[in-house]
């Protein structure tokens, strides 16, 4: 019975294991150099990617009506509420959407970090993003040194961890 | 030696269990989402799983609305047979390989005849700007599934795949992968696609 009870233990160890890739950041390797870009945000100041050089930029491009794009927006807002005090950046691009459609948007998904608008989606048909969510960790070098594709759990610590290690 | 015995039988039950549990995914499973009747099949193979969720076409037909489609393209694009779909590389086989897929080597099987999946890239080629602005088109061009792409460990995708028949109608899908540098290929038999609002009961 006990060798039964630690088998399914185990099993059970062993599949939970299995599914926790879901909350990974896929290494970039290579030194590709991010993309620069100058967007506004949903206040009208113009963020230039160079200008985050010498911290890590975790960027989101995303829209409205995404709904894996909907359903990381509280995780991301959490993370970045945790990445804030500690010298990394977080940007949000949405991709073709105006300010109005965004603004109604973000009460019921309220986030506190900035939200860039690429109303004609110039820049990310300069970043190698083939479906949204797609995002990206930028390195204090302006590399690209993480990439996620679909949804993730912002505020995992793990994942928050290979952020913070990049600093 | 009972220890090592204990050892042996702990280590097979292991392995027994991993696979059964492993094989209990494989295959296609189809679903129905009991709050609006929405088919959905689910093919799971190696680490690949691939959905395809029932879109009816009215829900086509008010996203296209929105985006000042003409009324021409957002007809057809309702009644082209849409499915919200998802692929994802679960990692389940612990090899860590990479997933790609080419959905230009998608063939779909309709009335004894086959043919590719619709494509986005020549949809939005053949709309002229009076019957897609570019901004609509660009709502396309990312709604839709991309057509060439590889995931990694926990990556998944979303979007939109078409397949250019009636509402109601039922086609099978033979879908194709690789693992690595390995091809592998899968069916998905009796898919059908949502009816339009005038066959809903």
């Amino acid at each position: 019975m006990k060798i039964f009870h630690g088998t399914l233990v185990a099993l059970l160890l062993i599949l939970a294991g299995s599914t926790q890739a879901a909350g990974t950041l896929t290494p970039i390797s290579g030194d590709v150099q991010a993309p620069d870009f100058s967007l506004q945000d949903t206040n009208g100041k113009t963020h230039r990617l160079s200008d985050y050089r010498g911290k890590p930029v975790i960027i989101n491009f995303w829209t409205t009506w995404c709904p894996p794009c909907r359903e990381e927006l509280p995780s991301m807002n959490r993370a970045w509420h945790q990445l804030k005090q500690e010298g990394i950046a977080m940007l949000a691009i949405n991709m073709g959407e105006d300010e109005d459609t965004i603004f109604i948007f973000s009460a019921d998904y309220p986030t506190d970090f900035p939200i860039l608008m690429d109303q004609a989606g110039e820049v990310i048909e300069q970043w190698p993003v083939k479906g949204l969510p797609t995002t990206y960790v930028v390195a204090p070098d302006g590399t690209i040194a993480y990439r996620a594709i679909g949804s993730r759990e912002w505020d995992d610590k793990t994942l928050l961890d290979m952020v913070r290690a990049l600093k | 030696m009972s220890g090592i015995l204990r050892t042996v039988v702990t280590v097979g039950l292991l392995a027994c269990g991993f696979t059964m549990a492993w094989l209990a995914h494989a295959g296609v499973q189809r679903s129905s989402n009991e709050d609006n009747g929405l088919e959905k099949w689910h093919f799971i193979e190696g680490d690949i799983e691939i959905e395809l969720v029932q879109r009816l076409p009215d829900q086509t037909r008010a996203m296209f609305m929105k985006h000042d489609f003409s009324r021409e393209v957002v007809e057809a694009m309702a009644t082209s047979c849409m499915f919200q779909t998802i692929i994802r590389n679960s990692g389940r086989s612990g090899s860590g390989q990479p997933v790609s897929i080419d959905l230009t080597q998608w063939r779909m099987r309709y009335k004894g005849k086959q043919r590719g999946i619709l494509l986005k890239e020549p949809l939005i080629e053949s709309w002229s700007d009076e019957e897609a602005s570019p901004a609509a088109k660009l709502v396309v061009r990312w709604g839709m599934f991309p057509t060439q792409q590889e995931y990694l460990s926990g990556d998944y995708n979303w979007g939109l795949t078409a397949y250019g028949i009636p509402p109601g109608s039922m086609f099978d899908l033979d879908v194709s992968w690789a693992e690595g540098d390995k091809l592998r290929t899968g069916e998905i038999k009796g898919i059908v696609c949502a009816p339009d609002v005038d066959r809903l009961k």
